[in-house]
């Protein structure tokens, strides 16, 4: 292997946050975000990012009840903060 | 406690750190020299660690008035194989199971078969060869001499086992520590650290099994008067042990993990005797002997106590073996005690005294002076007059013989043992920036996200599968 499982994840995680970054630029664009979607977006985009590097570095070490636990841990509360956040950013315009 | 201060330039090799979140994550993308990467992730891990970890001026422990040294006849294993309190005939019993079963297996009983006690042998045949009796406490055990020889003109030594007539200089106290310390890691040491010489850590006298063999108890034991030189310095070293063989404690494959690094832990300390020696300077290599390891390391600067009673290091938690080596070389710049949180961590966690499957580790929230277990009236094996948590080595003791190996449970189910991952050392900087509330918290949550279980032999078909070792986690 010339990557490790850790290198590679951490590489996808690299395009991954860019791509994060672009959708927000993108829709902020479209629908100018006020404060409080920011917020929502943000930390639901960082705990996504989060939720993908933890649970991949558990399964890459080998415990994945620790990776399924970073799922309902990191996962279920992004995916709100994403929802609310694009609710509150809709409901704006 | 002393007062404590923040000091940035701690001297712990920290592991790159933040490769996380989305500055890591766009640095893992941006197209920048891997090189350059590394020396952004070190400043930036620096800085955060830094701010984690505190250094303490003095002995980070309370120690009453009426401490006294401990005594060698003290040790567990003292008494268990040479049989020092006679009195205590359980301890002789658990010495006695503890050689017995060492060498039977038992092929129903998985982890104590043919195969996983092959792996144990293998892991203490150099150690048991070159310095038998050291992992008991005994000093000057084969290679682990005290004797600092003088080369006669002319005379043929390849071993270089011989102390230098010119002793080197060196132009200031960093660059010794410096060299010190490069020389013990590239020798095969994890972690280094440097103290001074401090009688209380020292044991007061030492046992000579030889004198009892040959019917001389009155000789059995002895002074420091014949220790060849006065100890200035101490160099601590410590060894990781690996993470899969000790995930399968109680069994002979976590003792293949301890025995391979006091195996490593005998060379290492050798070759730094013989580094000093050359450069002038009298030293002596120690396992567990001659002093106490784990006050030594945590004056060195290693880690921090723990309610288990062993040393819990910043980067690989308890998993480790500490070895030691006396000198007469004080030009060197002194290491200080840190402190990154474990023994706050431990007042709520008490996951070793659960996993302790004899009840040797105490539940008490608070360290205090004195043993406060069930055979605390007979624990002549506890230094006692230090501020920490008191565990019963003789219950311990009596479950190694039950096994017929170093249990380490307690070790494998501390939330501070880790394999090397980006994740967990997070985890463990919030642990050490949080108060105690969320102290117990985050030990459900380690328990939950299905850490440190002890006693499940499928990890014994982990720690074999080649695919298991295939991950690098930095
Ligand atoms: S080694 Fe085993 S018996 Fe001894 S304290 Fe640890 S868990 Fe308990
Ligand atoms: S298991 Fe918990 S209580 Fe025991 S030493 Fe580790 S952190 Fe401390």
């Amino acid at each position: 292997m010339i990557f490790t499982g850790i290198e590679t994840l951490f590489y996808l995680l690299g395009i991954i946050t860019t791509l994060f970054v672009m959708g927000l630029l993108k829709y902020n664009k479209e629908l100018k975000f006020n404060a409080l979607s920011w917020a929502l977006l943000g930390t639901g985009s960082f705990l996504c990012i989060f939720c993908i590097a933890w649970s991949v570095s558990s399964v890459l070490e080998g415990v994945p009840r620790a990776a399924s636990m970073g799922l309902v841990i990191f996962g279920i509360p992004s995916l709100l903060f994403l929802l609310l956040g694009r609710k509150v950013a809709l409901k704006k315009k | 406690m002393t007062d404590k201060k923040t000091d940035n330039s701690s001297a712990l090799n920290r592991r790159n750190f933040l490769k996380l979140g989305a500055a890591g994550a766009a640095l893992g993308a941006i197209a920048i020299p891997a090189k350059a990467k590394e020396t952004i992730t070190k400043k930036i891990d620096e800085k955060t660690a830094g701010n984690f970890i505190k250094t303490h001026d003095e002995f980070p422990h309370e120690i009453r008035d009426d401490y006294k040294p401990h005594s060698n006849q003290d040790i567990m294993f003292t008494a268990g194989f040479w049989g020092f309190h006679p009195e205590d005939v359980d301890v002789a019993n658990s010495g006695k199971q503890f050689g017995y079963k060492t060498f039977m297996h038992y092929e129903e009983k998985k982890g104590f078969d043919q195969l996983s006690k092959a792996l144990n042998a293998g892991g203490w045949a150099l150690h048991n060869n070159v310095s038998p009796l050291a992992s008991q406490a005994i000093s000057g055990s084969g290679i682990l001499k005290w004797d600092q020889y003088r080369k006669k003109e002319g005379e043929f030594l390849p071993h270089h086992d011989w102390v230098n007539e010119h002793q080197y200089e060196f132009e200031n106290k960093q660059e010794a520590t410096n060299a010190i310390k490069r020389a013990a890691k590239l020798y095969g040491a994890d972690l280094v650290g440097i103290t001074k010489r401090d009688k209380r850590w020292d044991y007061s006298d030492f046992v000579d099994p030889q004198a009892i063999m040959e019917g001389r108890p009155e000789d059995s034991v002895y002074g420091w008067e014949r220790f060849p030189f006065e100890p200035k310095s101490v160099i601590v070293v410590a060894f990781e042990m690996d993470y899969e063989a000790i995930a399968t404690a109680p069994t002979d494959v976590q003792g293949a993990g301890a025995g391979a690094e006091y195996s490593s832990m005998t060379k290492t300390v050798y070759q730094m005797a013989v580094f000093l020696k050359q450069l002038g300077y009298q030293a002596v290599p120690c396992g567990n002997d001659t002093g106490l390891s784990i006050p030594y390391a945590i004056a060195a600067g290693l880690g921090e106590g723990s309610r288990m009673g062993n040393l819990i290091t910043y980067k690989y938690g308890p998993r480790v073996r500490l070895a030691k080596i006396y000198t007469d070389f004080e030009f060197v710049e002194y290491d200080k005690p840190i402190e990154f949180g474990a023994m706050e961590f431990c007042k709520n966690c008490m996951r070793c005294a659960d996993a302790c499957p004899n009840g040797a580790i105490t539940f008490d929230k608070e360290p205090s002076f004195e043993p406060t277990h069930e055979n605390k009236d007979r624990s002549w094996y506890n230094a006692k007059g230090v501020k920490k948590y008191y565990m019963d080595a003789r219950k311990c003791f009596y479950t190694w013989g039950e096994f017929g190996t170093d249990c380490g449970s307690c070790m494998a189910s501390c939330p501070y043992n880790k394999p090397d991952f980006w994740h967990h050392r997070l985890v463990d900087k919030i642990t050490a920036a949080m108060p105690g509330p969320v102290h117990d918290f985050m030990r459900e949550m380690d328990q939950l996200f299905g850490y440190g279980e002890v006693g499940n032999l499928e990890k014994i078909d982990k720690f074999y599968d080649p695919k298991g070792r295939s991950y690098n986690g930095h």
